[in-house]
């Protein structure tokens, strides 16, 4: 499902005429398999989220390719990559990054919206993942009017309502008390055991990590193979 | 995403800041409304005018004053020149006047007048739709029509000259021929010196029909129109060519004058269509014409050049408004910033997020156009029946009837429209390139 090759990544620091490059990930290479929860571990700053946000487009590698799906996603400009995001790959936030202008019921019909999906079928599709996260009665919620817990189960709402064949997570329960945390992990295994949705779950929580078929550790910026939490 | 959805979007998020999109349409409005109502007096003035000139006159006349030949020399029309534009496709009838050099006294009882005496081709006055009002068409030599208005101007012959006219000019009803003038005989005088000394020839003539009141309302005509027997005889009497009177032996009449030639020669158009390519025609063949077409051509050339003036200023109205576009649009890229940063993360075509920006703009254009041409529409209505009243009051002076100071036609809205469409959109353009630009991680993290 996902191939990331050898992947450099530096960030560029200071203005011009004095800058400097931090060098953040360091040939990193791994595989994640159709159907898997993988999860990354490592501590602040090593570099975790700097790879979720490659493997997603949102920023270019410096070096190194990733592949998701059979498709070289390095290769792709903005706007592809956007209509590639759409099509493939959901998303779930630390926080939320829900629309608070919009309700429960609009921030989860977005993407068919974006998607072009007729009304109807529009409709449907929203009733049907609101019910699935069990938000059906707070979908003319605005996202204030919703606690932690329920946020985040609108924007896995608007992650699944496209029926993605993965989804990335960076830190998706950071936010969140133990109690609400336990029940989103059920969740996640839960959609990946019923519906064969990939994971790539970023985390510095050892729990969190444990619900994986693997956990990658990073450990500034390199792998550590078959490494140790620390 | 579809059109329908991302109007739908466009709508919810003017909501948010109703004030604000309220003025800026308002803005835009004004710039519309000024535009608009500017140029409009250029339409309305040019479409009196134009309205005049065709009222006025008959539109499918050309008058036809003579050709130049090649070495530049002028010559009046002859048959042979007749004959060639008759036969030109559209041309309906060619008339023909002979025009007599002098204003014979005409004599009835009691009665008489000067009047302008002409020979005129009737079978092409009748094609060019001249009609009788009674009576019927000259048969024998000496028989007249005369024109409908020739009768107010017969009258009693020992009145005296300063009582019998009326403040307007005219003969007043009193002194006025008051019978029919049809089966009477009248009797013409024309005067020509022999030796020096006036003599005068009278020849009796017999009215045997009227013209009919010409179409337009001010023209008069009260024109004799006797036949080429009578001028013959006139011309034998006076040995000048058409009457002309010589006196103390001073040349009056051309010489070079050929006796087949006419005074006046209109042709007279199929329809107004194409009065303008037979114009141009006759034109190029050096023939010397004048039509109405021509004038209106004219008028509408130079009120061409006047609104476009007048638009292009107006236009710089809906420039000014479109610095306000500008503004409203850039804080609305900044104030959501962080929900573009979110649905571009989500997947979000670049191209999806300019689309809903750039609608917004067109949007506030639009709404501010068709606001703008309701109030243009108003302003005009009001501009058109209050002025003239104003002007009255004022100045004291009529304004003259059906003056028209403003009319907005549909081109005129068209363009407007247009224009603050394509202001808006492009004053919205670079607001809309830059929510495109909005880097997706620091939307995410509002740092924007
Ligand atoms: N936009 C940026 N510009 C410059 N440096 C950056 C930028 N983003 C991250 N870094 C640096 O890259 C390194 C890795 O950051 P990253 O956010 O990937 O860490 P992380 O593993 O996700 O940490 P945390 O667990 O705290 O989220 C850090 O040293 C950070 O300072
Ligand atoms: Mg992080």
């Amino acid at each position: 499902m996902i191939t990331v090759k050898h992947l450099y990544h530096d960030f560029e620091l200071g203005k011009k005429g004095n800058k400097t490059t931090l060098p953040v990930l360091k040939d990193i290479s791994f595989q994640v398999n159709k159907g898997e929860i993988v999860t990354i571990a490592g501590r602040s700053g090593s570099g975790k989220s700097t790879l979720l946000n490659l493997v997603s487009g949102f920023i270019k590698p410096t070096q190194g390719e990733i592949w998701i799906n059979n498709t070289r996603v390095t290769d792709l400009n903005e706007a592809t990559f956007a209509d590639f995001r759409l099509e493939h790959v959901g998303f779930i936030f630390q926080n939320f990054q829900l629309i608070p202008s919009m309700t429960a019921y609009q921030n989860i019909e977005l993407p068919l919206i974006l998607k072009g999906t007729d009304e109807p079928t529009r409709k449907q599709r929203t009733i049907e993942t609101l019910t699935k996260v069990g938000l059906i009665d707070h979908q003319d919620h605005y996202p204030s009017e919703l606690s932690g817990g329920q946020q985040q189960r609108v924007s896995i709402a608007r992650a699944l309502v496209l029926n993605p064949p993965l989804i990335l997570a960076d830190e998706p329960t950071g936010s969140l008390d133990s109690e609400t945390e336990a029940e989103l992990l059920n969740f996640i295994k839960q959609l990946n055991k019923e519906m064969d949705i990939t994971f790539l779950i970023i985390t510095h929580d050892e729990e969190v990590a444990s619900i994986g078929n693997h956990t990658i550790h990073i450990k500034d910026g390199k792998l550590i193979a078959g490494g140790v939490f620390q | 995403m579809t059109f329908k959805d991302q109007l739908k979007f466009v709508r919810q998020n003017m909501k948010k800041n109703k004030m604000r999109i309220f003025m800026t349409v308002l803005a835009t409005a004004m710039g519309c409304t000024f535009l608009i109502v500017l140029a409009s007096v250029g339409f309305g003035l040019q479409e009196t005018l134009v309205k005049d000139q065709l009222e006025q006159s008959l539109v499918t006349e050309i008058q036809i004053h003579g050709y130049e030949d090649k070495d530049g020399n002028y010559h009046e029309i002859t048959d042979e020149e007749i004959e060639y534009i008759e036969s030109i496709e559209g041309i309906k009838a060619v008339t023909r006047r002979i025009q007599l050099y002098q204003t014979p006294d005409y004599k009835i009882d009691n009665y008489q007048s000067n009047a302008n005496t002409v020979v005129a081709h009737f079978p092409s006055e009748l094609k060019a739709g001249l009609k009788l009002a009674e009576g019927n068409l000259p048969e024998a030599e000496n028989e007249i029509v005369v024109g409908y208005n020739f009768e107010e101007y017969l009258t009693e012959k020992d009145a005296d000259p300063e009582e019998i006219y009326d403040e307007q000019g005219t003969v007043k009803e009193a002194f006025r021929y008051s019978d029919s003038l049809i089966g009477k005989n009248i009797d013409m005088t024309v005067y020509q010196y022999i030796d020096g000394e006036e003599q005068s020839q009278t020849t009796s003539l017999k009215v045997v029909g009227i013209l009919e009141k010409p179409t337009r309302e001010w023209a008069t005509d009260s024109n004799v129109y006797i036949t080429e027997g009578t001028l013959s005889e006139i011309e034998e009497f006076t040995g000048t060519l058409r009457g002309s009177i010589q006196q103390d032996g001073e040349q009056v009449s051309e010489p070079d004058s050929d006796s087949d030639t006419y005074n006046t020669v209109n042709a007279y158009a199929n329809n107004l269509e194409v009065v303008d390519s037979i114009s141009t025609q006759l034109k190029d063949e050096n023939y010397l014409t004048y039509s109405v077409a021509d004038e209106v051509k004219q008028i509408n050339m130079l009120f061409t050049i006047a609104k476009a003036g007048l638009i292009f200023i107006g236009t710089i109205a809906i420039l000014i408004a479109s610095i306000g576009i500008y503004n409203t649009m850039t804080m609305a890229v900044t104030e959501r910033a962080p929900d573009i940063g979110i649905m571009k993360a989500i997947g979000a075509n670049p191209k999806t997020i300019k689309q809903i920006f750039l609608l917004e703009s067109s949007y506030i254009g639009f709404m501010g156009a068709i606001i703008g041409t309701i109030v243009a529409y108003i302003i005009s209505f009001a501009v058109n029946i209050g002025l003239p009243l104003i002007i009255e009051m004022a100045f004291q002076e009529e304004v003259p009837e059906g003056l028209k100071f403003s009319s907005i036609p549909l081109s005129l809205v068209a363009i407007s429209t247009g224009i603050c469409l394509l202001v808006t959109i492009v004053s919205g353009s670079r607001p809309a390139k830059r929510a495109t630009k909005i880097d997706v991680l620091k939307a995410m993290r509002r740092e924007i």
